[in-house]
């Protein structure tokens, strides 16, 4: 019994050492002062006014929005495409390839960083949007491979050869079986795409220019240098489009699950 | 045949795309990182002349009429003082007694009332082939000098390789907190993590989502998000401060933002689910029966633990274990925010050379002893998360 | 045979589920004991609460007039054979038989020996550094059964050890058991819902349903004098008829059919004239012939089917108020459909069941 209760105690600890922090910011975002601290005086809107009004803090969701749709389209594609390749047991070095693909999601932020603003200035694409959306791409893409790869793991390749026997084409086989079947898979790397992007300071730090100034970036910026309840507001929207991505992937997943 | 080599024809066209998007934005920037580490122009791009020539000598002779006429006219065309100032310092580091030497032929060049015949005529120095062998090694494009003082390395007068003075020794001490935090972390992060699995296992039903639900909300929230709430949590004015003196505990602030403490604190919270999990998945692939077996057998439970859990749960241990250290020797963010100045990492200490002062060299440097310890340690993980020592 | 193991009103509940009601069972030194019933009967949890890993709601259970309840498990000294054995994966062959004498502190010297005993009884001997991995299913189940015995246990506890087996080597292994026992006077409790199982390793038989022991008794008496319709259904096949008792005469009672004939049966329990009672008969018990004959009870019915299993023949008859099936030996004549037969068999052959 005193183990029961001394597990229970810790598990509990833990658990509000893990939640805790990311609820007692939400309070925060409906506060009508300016300084970040309880206690609440009153309750109002006007940091959300302040995010969605003011130029800095509106550029910024923009800027985030453009990058974000950007890297997700390309590291879909680019990710979805190489995955599919990536089934044939044939391909050489394939275990090679495999693993740079994923070695963008262990190679530190700022390693990678201060090469990439390098390699960008010698193109003249610092300071753009594309430049962004590579740099993005290059971490985001690793989250498409894991997700898309594993979804077609789970494809039983026999319904492939019965589409086959039953007079498909090898195209008409990827489209109507294949694609399909890992359509989940795709989505939910879709979104841990999106969400990387919108996340992502360190690279944007190196290679982003002013007016690239994404959300994350004008929240790492903000805490630095006058930290203001916005920050609040922006982490209520962070927080509930977490859960909304979250609530996504757990519908994609749980689709396919079903499938099989 | 045919056949199947069109479906790896087919396999190679889907592959391409990313390969070479990759190569050319991943593997080509950190290549070109660590060029910039180990690659110096600036003396050959001053001298372009001096470095046309002096390929010809056999570095034993007294210096040739043509090159001391192209190291005349090289000098003679530096307009920037600031690079040549660099210059001379390189070469005086490589033979002392360049900066006087240097200093009275630039005078003597500026001399246009009166120009000297030659090198020789101004200083008999340059008639010793060892000044022109420093000319020539620092012509060379390539250097390790930033490597070395990336590890508080450098050349002295002699070539030699020697320790720094102390006033420039600060790479290996921050090389140093960088490992002994992230140790730190790792080893706060198993501490909490280790027992947390091992209690989320043996739980079913919603107790177990719970407790797994609380790792996994914090790994999706934005890690700005958690950080911004660590720093209102951790403030002079935070909650945890507040609570405390609430309870009567404390009567001062206790200073928990922009130390050591709360770069751990917050360091943890982020980096605790990269614990949790590869523990977890390794604690439910043991058969449940085993604890109670060992008991039958006469192992009072902390004997059972030693060892019937603990080693089957230790591969879990390791590999959570080197995740969470390779990520927190590349964290950025955290320590930038809640850390103080004392508490900076060493991607800090290569973002402001990078960005602060433009040193390329010496971030790329650092970069270089960064990356490299990641890839290793990753390496190992990578080993330990695909062998099953049950299996042999 | 003095009692060694007492279950003393042992009831158990799983929230508001209760798995073990109420329960009384002795056992005795070196008895080999079949707990034997359907799955949920709480023939598990019983063997869980003995070995210390589920604590009974309430009653006590005894080890040789010692109450156990608190004892932890490790200080019972039970061996446990796991249905799934249990071994340790990162541990050989050798250093899992180790482990329950390594707990007890014996020297090096001592355990090398054991262990190697142990191994020579399960003929494993060529095995002792290999993982558990590495064996096959019938091999990795007798590592189990050495390390559950090298330490001497004063119980052997075994939770459907041969469930995983197929049929040729369970059997083997069942033999294997039976022979262990005898040679080295163990008391073992052994759980199944396997009824061959039971009947060919026990000196007794516990026959459990929804918590509750329906009967005990050496394998002759549960199969032959089903105490209950659960019993006499569970354990083998056989024809249940309905009937109402007419008389009752010392260990014999007369039995009237719907059909109006009367059966005259061995009693399993008290009855009384006029109480609706089940009458078990046996299969392979009823004789079949064209002629009336003289045994006590005939039936005269009709061949509905008739169907050839290799070692027996197995045939089904009819009359208007009950079908019955008899299994005759393959020495047989055959019976074609529609044949009009007479079946008969004793008083003994047959019991009376209180519903």
């Amino acid at each position: 019994m005193p183990m029961k209760l001394a597990k229970f105690t810790f598990a509990s600890l833990a658990i509000l050492f893990l939640v805790a922090p990311l609820i007692a910011i939400l309070p925060l975002a409906f506060t009508s002062s300016v300084i970040l601290t309880y206690p609440i005086p009153s309750w109002s809107l006007r940091w959300f006014e302040e995010l969605f009004t003011a130029d800095a803090w509106r550029r910024a969701i923009i800027n985030s929005l453009i990058v974000g749709s950007g890297t997700t389209l390309l590291a879909t594609v680019l990710g979805t495409a190489a995955s599919l390749g990536l089934r044939n047991r044939l391909l050489l070095f394939r275990g090679s390839v495999r693993t740079l693909f994923l070695l963008p999601m262990v190679v530190p932020a700022v390693v990678l960083g201060v090469g990439m603003q390098v390699l960008l200035a010698r193109f003249g694409l610092t300071n753009s949007y594309a430049g962004v959306i590579i740099a993005h791409t290059v971490v985001a893409v690793p989250f498409v491979v894991v997700s898309v790869t594993g979804a077609l793991a789970g494809i039983d390749e026999r319904v492939e050869l019965a589409a086959q026997s039953l007079g498909a084409s090898p195209a008409t086989v990827f489209c109507r079986v294949t694609l399909p079947l890992a359509m989940p898979g795709v989505l939910s790397g879709a979104v841990l795409a999106f969400a990387t992007s919108l996340d992502e300071v360190v690279l944007t730090l190196f290679v982003a220019g002013p007016n690239q100034r994404t959300l994350a970036r004008q929240m790492f910026s903000s805490i630095r240098e006058n930290i203001s309840p916005a920050i609040a507001a922006a982490a209520f929207l962070f927080i509930a489009a977490t859960i909304l991505v979250g609530l996504a992937v757990m519908v994609f997943r749980s689709m396919l699950a079903k499938r099989r | 045949m045919s056949a199947r080599s069109s479906r790896t024809g087919r396999s190679l066209l889907l592959v391409a795309p990313l390969l070479l998007f990759l190569i050319g934005f991943f593997v080509w920037p950190l290549f070109s990182m660590m060029s910039q580490a180990i690659s110096d122009p600036a003396v050959l791009r001053l001298l372009p002349k001096t470095a046309e020539v002096i390929g010809d000598w056999d570095r034993k002779s007294p210096p040739s009429i043509a090159m001391q006429t192209a190291l005349t006219d090289d000098l003679k065309a530096v307009g920037d003082d600031q690079a040549l100032g660099d210059m001379v310092r390189r070469l005086n580091s490589a033979r002392s007694g360049f900066r006087t030497l240097m200093s009275k032929t630039t005078s003597a060049l500026q001399d246009t009332a009166n120009p000297p015949a030659d090198l020789v005529s101004i200083d008999k120095r340059w008639e010793k082939p060892e000044f022109w062998q420093a000319i020539a090694d620092a012509l060379s494009p390539l250097t390790d000098r930033n490597l070395l003082a990336a590890v508080d390395l450098g050349r002295n007068a002699s070539g030699q390789i020697a320790h720094l003075p102390a006033d420039q020794s600060v790479n290996r001490v921050i090389l140093a907190r960088t490992f002994w935090i992230a140790a730190l972390v790792t080893f706060t992060c198993t501490c909490i993590g280790f027992p947390y699995a091992i209690i989320a296992a043996s739980l079913s039903g919603w107790k177990r989502d719970l407790m797994l639900g609380a790792v996994l909300l914090p790994l999706w929230t934005s890690l700005l998000v958690r950080t911004a709430a660590w720093f209102i949590l951790l403030q002079e004015q935070g909650l945890i401060n507040d609570l405390l003196r609430g309870l009567g505990l404390i009567d001062a602030p206790l200073a928990l933002i922009f130390n050591r403490t709360g770069v751990i604190i917050a360091m943890t919270h982020v980096l605790l689910p990269f614990m949790v999990l590869p523990i977890y998945s390794v604690l439910i692939t043991i058969p449940e029966n085993l604890m109670p077996a060992a008991a039958s057998l006469g192992a009072p439970p902390w004997r059972a633990f030693l060892r019937v859990l603990l080693p089957l749960s230790l591969r879990g241990v390791a590999s959570g274990g080197l995740l969470v250290f390779i990520s927190a020797i590349g964290y950025y963010i955290t320590p930038a925010l809640i850390g103080g100045p004392g508490d900076q990492m060493i991607s800090s200490i290569i973002a402001f050379y990078a960005t602060g002062s433009a040193n390329w060299g010496m971030a790329g440097a650092l970069g270089m002893v960064l990356l490299v310890a990641t890839l290793v340690l990753y390496s190992v993980y990578a080993r330990f998360s695909v062998d099953e020592p049950g299996r042999r | 045979m003095a009692e060694f193991i007492r279950f003393d009103r042992i009831t158990k509940f799983y929230g508001p589920l209760c798995v073990v009601e109420n329960l009384d069972l002795g056992i005795g030194k070196g008895e080999f004991v079949s707990l034997l019933g359907p799955s949920g009967s709480g023939k598990t949890t019983l063997l869980m609460m003995l070995a210390g890993f589920e604590q009974p709601t309430s009653g006590a259970i005894l080890l040789d007039g010692t109450a156990i309840n608190g004892v932890p498990t490790h200080k019972r000294d039970m061996g446990v054979v796991f249905q799934s054995y249990a071994l340790f994966p990162h541990m050989s062959v050798g250093e899992n038989i180790a482990f329950p004498l390594q707990m007890r502190g014996i020297s090096k010297a001592e355990i090398a020996e054991r262990v190697k005993r142990a191994l020579d009884m399960v003929q494993l001997s060529a095995f002792a550094d290999r993982r558990p991995s590495q064996l096959s299913g019938g091999q990795q189940q007798r590592v189990a059964l050495a390390r559950a015995l090298v330490f001497e246990p004063r119980v052997v506890l075994m939770d459907e050890p041969l469930g995983a087996l197929d049929k040729q080597l369970r059997e083997q292994m069942q033999l294997d058991i039976r022979d262990l026992h005898r040679r080295l006077g163990l008391t073992i409790v052994f759980v199944t819902h396997d009824q061959s199982e039971a009947l060919t390793m026990s000196d007794r038989v516990a026959v459990f349903n929804k918590g509750k022991i329906e009967q005990i008794g050496t394998p002759r008496q549960v199969y032959d004098e089903p105490a209950t319709r659960f019993v006499a259904e569970f354990i083998g096949e056989t024809n249940l008829v309905e009937g109402v008792v007419e008389t009752v005469q010392g260990q014999e009672a007369t039995v009237r059919l719907a059909s109006g004939a009367h059966i005259v049966s061995a009693l399993s329990g008290a009855v009384a004239s006029g109480q609706p009672v089940y009458l078990s008969i046996r299969p392979e018990r009823v004789d079949l012939s064209e002629t009336r004959g003289d045994a006590r009870n005939v039936l005269e019915m009709e061949v509905t089917d008739s169907v050839y299993q290799g070692d027996h023949l197995r045939v089904q008859l009819e009359t208007a108020a009950h079908p019955l099936i008899a299994k005759l030996g393959r020495r047989s004549r055959e019976f074609p459909p529609g044949t009009k037969v007479f079946a008969a068999f004793s008083a003994g052959d047959c019991r009376v069941i209180a519903p």
